[in-house]
């Protein structure tokens, strides 16, 4: 679950939580399905709470991506 | 006195001299002006009667029925309007005005018209159909932005994304977004913008006049905007109309700022929505356990788990009705059997075998005198028959016509009834009653009763 990008584990989750709703899920895999479920929703609740924010980029003339900071442009 | 007075022009001579004095100047044969229209009044033959003006100065207008047909807009008062004519003189009224030929808006009427047009072109080309906009992810990691690097349009969008989604990364690609090379760059920018595995494209610029936004009217940025594979918001800040590129976007911001709060969620927004998720998992586990152990209450209350022995009993119940069947089916199939034999044998056949070899041959007996009177009765109706016919036949014998006397010619076997099948020296048969002759023709001659 590590690797899993924030988007990925959330609709991951979505998906548990469709098959699971959908009614036809055997109690076994149901449960499962739910631990695997309340993992993705701690997974994603952390990204959000704990993630630095991201560094924007803008595309030089040359092609090559270098920080972009809006502050520094407009001195 | 008449000498005085033969100074004194007539007014319609000097009008008519002024006149010519205007068409003989070639400067004012073909004059382009630019100014406001005021006055204006639409005659009812066609003719269109106005002034043009500007800040200090005025001039009438005429433009003929035939020109006026060609007009790519409807003349108003107010209007700036640059117009080709000529200059000559309306002797009657001892005024000079413009005989307007052509006559179009200027600048952002002209401006008005191109959009009209190309926004009818691209829409009659399905570009702004519903089916084409792409959705706009839920959750983008990665947005581009195509604008230029400095001014409102790009501090607004990541500072609303920074507040909202910080979580998303953000790739500016700059492009100028006014003047004539505005439109080539953003259509290189887009193109860029596709190598990248970016969610979605915000394309635009902060509000201006309508020459200011002017690139976001052209045809070749509407196009990369719908050739794009990454759906695209586009934000050009203005008010009332929409750009051409509004129109062909997969989703339409009126400002970048909007843009930006469409393209992401909020943070908080995010979270409301993984907890519900969450609540929804628990009240899903809660319902299906529950629902499970009251279906395991259920079947533990059952009367069979309860009475194990019930079980058994109906097993041995079971049993006993097979066996009762079982036997039924066997006694059945003896007696029919014994029926069967039974028949068998007190069939008559066996008491008497001679009486019904009896009882056969006299049958045989009568069925053979009767065959007998049958053949003898078709005999003897078809000797009958056969009389009969015998008798037409001799009717009809040629032998019975030779014995009245009558001959048959033939020759080589074929019966002669023409002389002109005969030639003279002929050999020809002669058939009598009794006999025959063979003869040779000496003499063919017609013959008459």
């Amino acid at each position: 679950m590590e690797n899993l990008s924030f988007e990925q584990a959330l609709e991951n989750l979505e998906k548990i939580v469709q098959e699971l709703e959908s009614g036809s899920t055997e109690l076994e895999r149901a449960i499962d399905k739910y631990t695997e479920a309340m993992k993705l929703v701690k997974f994603c609740s952390d990204k959000l709470n704990t993630a630095t924010e991201k560094v924007n980029k803008i595309l030089k003339e040359n092609g090559e991506l270098v920080d972009f900071s809006i502050e520094e442009e407009n001195n | 006195m008449i000498a005085t007075e033969e100074k004194y022009l007539k007014i319609s001579d000097l009008n008519e001299y002024i006149k010519t004095m205007f068409e003989e100047n070639t400067f004012l044969r073909r004059i382009y002006l630019r100014g406001e229209i005021s006055n204006f009044k639409n005659h009812t033959r066609g003719h269109l009667y106005f002034t043009l003006k500007d800040e200090t100065s005025r001039i009438s207008a005429i433009m003929f029925y035939n020109n006026a047909l060609s007009l790519q807009f409807k003349p108003e008062d107010g209007m700036n309007v640059l117009v080709t004519g000529r200059i000559s003189c309306y002797p009657a009224q001892g005024t000079y005005q413009i005989y307007v030929e052509k006559m179009e808006m200027d600048g952002i009427g002209n401006l008005y018209i191109e959009y009209e047009k190309l926004k009818k072109k691209l829409a009659s080309e399905g570009l702004f159909d519903k089916r084409y906009k792409k959705p706009i992810p839920k959750y983008p990691k990665k947005i581009g932005i195509i604008t230029a690097s400095t001014g409102a349009a790009i501090r607004d969008i990541l500072s609303t994304i920074k507040r909202r989604y910080p979580i998303c990364e953000t790739i500016l690609f700059p492009s100028l977004v006014q003047g004539a090379s505005a439109a080539p760059e953003i259509v290189h920018q887009i193109k860029k913008a596709n190598e990248f595995d970016l969610d979605v494209i915000i394309c635009g610029r902060g509000g201006g006049s309508i020459e200011d936004l002017w690139a976001f009217n052209e045809e070749m940025v509407a196009r990369a905007i719908f050739a794009s594979k990454i759906p695209i918001i586009s934000a050009v800040g203005h008010e009332v109309d929409f750009t051409i590129a509004d129109f062909v976007a997969d989703l339409r911001a009126p400002t970048p700022t909007g843009a930006a709060e469409m393209a992401v969620p909020t943070k908080l927004d995010t979270l409301n929505y993984i907890n519900e998720k969450k609540s929804r998992l628990k009240n899903y586990i809660g319902n299906t356990i529950n629902h499970k152990n009251t279906k395991l209450d259920h079947l533990k209350n059952n009367f069979i788990l309860k009475n194990p022995m019930a079980l058994y009993e109906l097993k041995e119940q079971k049993l006993d009705s097979l066996l009762e069947q079982a036997t039924k089916h066997i006694k059945n199939k003896v007696t029919e059997s014994e029926n069967s034999f039974f028949l068998l044998k007190n069939n008559s056949i066996w008491k008497d075998p001679l009486r019904m070899y009896e009882k056969n041959k006299v049958s045989l007996e009568t069925s053979k005198i009767k065959a007998t009177n049958l053949i003898k009765n078709i005999l003897e109706k078809n000797k009958h028959k056969e009389e009969m016919m015998i008798n037409t036949l001799k009717l009809v014998n040629p032998l019975n016509i030779l014995n009245k006397g009558y001959s048959l010619v033939t020759k080589e076997e074929k019966i002669i009834k023409d002389k002109e099948e005969i030639n003279i020296e002929d050999k020809i048969n002669i058939k009598l009653s009794k006999g025959e002759l063979i003869a040779v023709v000496k003499e063919k001659k017609e013959w008459k009763i």
